[in-house]
């Protein structure tokens, strides 16, 4: 569904990525975890072209999207992406966040995209905030509707990038049941995320990332229970004390 | 002496109205056709200034540059007196509207770009990675929010445009000055000339001078 | 309080006199104790303030090169300052422009103004005139390429004017005679006529003959139709109006002595 093939990123000098090859199969749950500075963020978001490749493929649904021309923004309707500081659009109502790309974009009629908004909000439990506006809800809810919005877009793959780090912790929970509900809908899910109880319970693959490399990844009942990696093992005491 | 206010001069002043009216007339259709192309000018260029891009911000720079650091007398006395030896003979409605319209164009861009800055970068990220086009989060997005931010230095900007169309006067453009400068000079009754001139100008700025002030009474609470 | 006054009008009266008996032996430009307040006000300055124009060549103007003021206006600008203060060089002269020469005036940033300013009714409303010291008339400066012969050419033709001159009426009046039809365009300064007629926006250069002598070049010719002849004035503020019989006088003296003449011909003046 998504492959990364010898995928290279340079910030200036600093080499963030390095020769990343990684493939994401259709429905997989896909969570990547690793200290911060290690290229986790960098690698999700290669995945949609938010930060271009120095060299090496991206190729999802076996289009080329780091090709000269590529569809990218075509590519991208599929690939809905949720940010850790949530980017809600502050000047439309939840409403309106969750149908504008729809309507937009894909050409959706406006009452069917409303139709289907108002499903997905409820099933993230914020019907009742439909008309509010982002800065009248707090962050625990914004993830919610950043998560609705995503989902109106019907895509294929959902890419989340440390979703509940911008979170209080009180908050962190009622996403992450958002979150375990969406895997067992089937979607395919891509996770960077610290939550390792999160990962644990739904992710089909664990990925440890340290330094812009992959250095271990496998089943989470393996990964957590029987690292092999020195550096697996170290994160991972200093994560679950 | 004689008061440069004396009634006398108040009541040819009365009688010759329709010169002042006829003035005023050309001020605001001058004022309403460059502000049009000044916003038009200043959000494309602003939005230049603000892209991914190189050659759009190098563009940008070339247009804010050269024209905030010349005057703009000298910008019209051009379009007026210079493009005629190159065979372009522009009218002079034309000349001011393009002048001022341009002149305070850069202004806009600059202000436009600062704002677009000021907007979140998650924001044109969440709108890409929902399908759209730069140009389409530009629009959708980016330039909504910026909107607000940039309503209460555009609102100044519209009225310095206002008053900076008096330029028109020194190149016989017949908007308000000229026509005031002219009746005036005929019959040195300066002095209600241009009180009435002032007060015509204080009618077009005012108000908008005043809602560049809710604006941004508006914009520093929500923001 | 009516003695008072009875005393304080004689003492006047034998001051008067006095002074009177005394003026004989004094040298001409100081005139006693009687001055009156705008006169005294000069001399108590000790500098007379002129409007001149720093524009018009021969009449007032500013050579670039050193920055002096010289032309006929200021001569005669001189001739007042030597009459009043006894020193022609105690002149403070002041670039004026026909915009700015009237309100100049009323505010007392000048005294006097002598820049090519045509006596007429309505100005004498608001100003104190001398007697002429110049007669002029409009003319058209034109470009020898449009082939002009005379005002009768300029059928439906722009005319570059200057603001408060008053060869817009002189020349409106004689088209309307000819029956042609004319329209004006007014500017600030004549530059910018002269850029004006050069970029093809006005197709003549109206203003009075001697200041387009000025402005006269290789690709220019001044028309030989010649309007309303108009007789240039020293102004001064009215309520002045001692200051205004002086200048007068002065004016009228250096008239009958010739000296007037021959400051025309040292200026090359027709």
């Amino acid at each position: 569904m998504i492959r990364l093939e010898g995928v290279n990123k340079f910030f200036g000098h600093h080499h963030v990525l390095k020769n990343i090859n990684l493939n994401v199969k259709s429905g997989e749950k896909l969570v990547i975890i690793g200290p911060s500075g290690s290229g986790k963020s960098t690698l999700i978001r290669s995945a949609n072209l938010l930060e271009k490749p120095t060299s090496g493929k991206v190729i999802v649904n076996g289009v080329d999207i780091t090709a000269p021309k590529a569809p990218v923004a075509k590519v991208r309707q599929s690939v809905a992406m949720v940010f850790q500081q949530f980017n809600l659009y502050p000047h439309k109502t939840v409403l309106e966040n969750l149908t504008l790309a729809p309507v937009l974009i894909k050409g959706v009629p406006k009452a069917e995209a409303e139709e289907s908004a108002k499903a997905f909000l409820e099933r993230v439990g914020l019907t009742a905030k439909a008309n509010a506006y982002p800065s009248q809800l707090s962050g625990g809810q914004q993830q919610r509707v950043a998560i609705a919005r995503a989902l109106n877009m019907k895509p294929q793959i959902m890419l989340f990038d440390e979703p509940t780090s911008a979170l209080d912790p009180e908050m962190i929970q009622e996403v992450l049941d958002v979150m375990v509900d969406l895997a067992h809908g089937g979607i395919t899910m891509v996770v960077v995320t610290h939550e390792m109880g999160f990962a644990r319970q739904v992710a089909d693959r664990v990925i440890f990332m340290d330094e812009g490399e992959i250095i271990e990844q496998g089943p989470p009942e393996h990964f957590f229970v029987n690292p092999t990696h020195e550096r697996t093992k170290l994160f991972l005491s200093r994560i679950l004390r | 002496m004689v008061s440069p206010f004396a009634w006398f001069k108040w009541q040819a002043l009365i009688r010759d109205w329709s010169v002042f009216g006829q003035g005023f007339a050309n001020t605001l259709l001058a004022a309403a056709l460059a502000l049009a192309l000044a916003l038009g000018l200043g959000i494309v260029f602003g939005v230049f200034g603000a892209a991914p891009v190189k050659l759009t911000r190098v563009l940008n720079r070339i247009y804010v540059e050269f024209i905030q650091n010349t005057p703009l007398v000298i910008q019209v006395f051009f379009l007026y007196n210079g493009l005629p030896h190159l065979g372009v003979m522009l009218p002079v409605l034309v000349v001011g509207v393009l002048g001022v319209g341009v002149y305070h164009g850069a202004y806009i861009a600059e202000v436009v770009r600062a704002g677009i800055q000021s907007i979140h970068r998650g924001q044109l990220e969440a709108g890409l990675s929902q399908g759209f086009s730069y140009v389409g989060a530009m629009r959708h997005i980016i330039l909504p929010q910026a909107a607000r931010v940039v309503l209460p230095p555009l609102t100044n900007q519209a009225v310095s445009l206002v008053k900076n169309t008096s330029v028109l006067a020194l190149i016989a453009g017949g908007d308000l000055m000229y026509h005031a400068d002219s009746w005036s000079s005929d019959t040195l009754y300066y002095g209600p000339a241009y009180v009435l001139v002032g007060v015509l100008y204080l009618i077009i700025c005012y108000p908008l001078a005043t809602l560049a002030r809710n604006l941004e009474r508006r914009a520093g609470v929500s923001g | 309080m009516k003695k008072k006054l009875v005393a304080a009008l004689s003492l006047l009266l034998v001051i008067g006199l006095l002074s009177g008996c005394g003026a004989a032996q004094t040298k001409s430009g100081d005139t006693g104790s009687k001055d009156a307040p705008d006169i005294k006000a000069i001399k108590d300055r000790g500098v007379l303030k002129v409007g001149v124009k720093v524009d018009v060549p021969n009449f007032g103007y500013k050579d670039p090169k050193t920055n002096k003021i010289d032309g006929f206006e200021v001569d005669l600008a001189k001739a007042i300052a030597k009459k009043i203060l006894g020193n022609a060089e105690k002149v403070d002269l002041q670039a004026v422009t026909a915009k700015t020469r009237g309100p100049l005036l009323d505010s007392g940033e000048v005294d006097i103004v002598a820049a090519t300013f045509t006596i007429n009714e309505e100005r004498k409303k608001s100003y104190n005139f001398s007697d002429p010291y110049y007669t002029d008339s409009v003319g058209l400066l034109v470009k020898k390429a449009a082939g002009y012969t005379g005002l009768k050419d300029l059928n439906g033709k722009t005319i570059g004017v200057a603001q408060s001159s008053t060869s817009k009426k002189a020349i409106k009046e004689a088209a309307d005679k000819l029956g042609i039809k004319v329209s004006f365009l007014e500017f600030n300064t004549y530059p910018e006529i002269k850029a004006a007629l050069d970029s093809g926006r006005v197709d003549a250069f109206s203003v009075d003959k001697s200041i387009l002598s000025g402005y006269l070049d290789a690709s220019t010719v001044i028309l030989p139709d010649s309007f309303s002849p108009q007789e240039y004035g020293i102004a001064s503020k009215k309520g002045n109006d001692a200051l205004a019989k002086l200048v007068n006088d002065t004016v009228n003296e250096m008239k009958k002595s010739g000296e007037i003449d021959n400051l025309i011909k040292k200026w090359s003046l027709k």
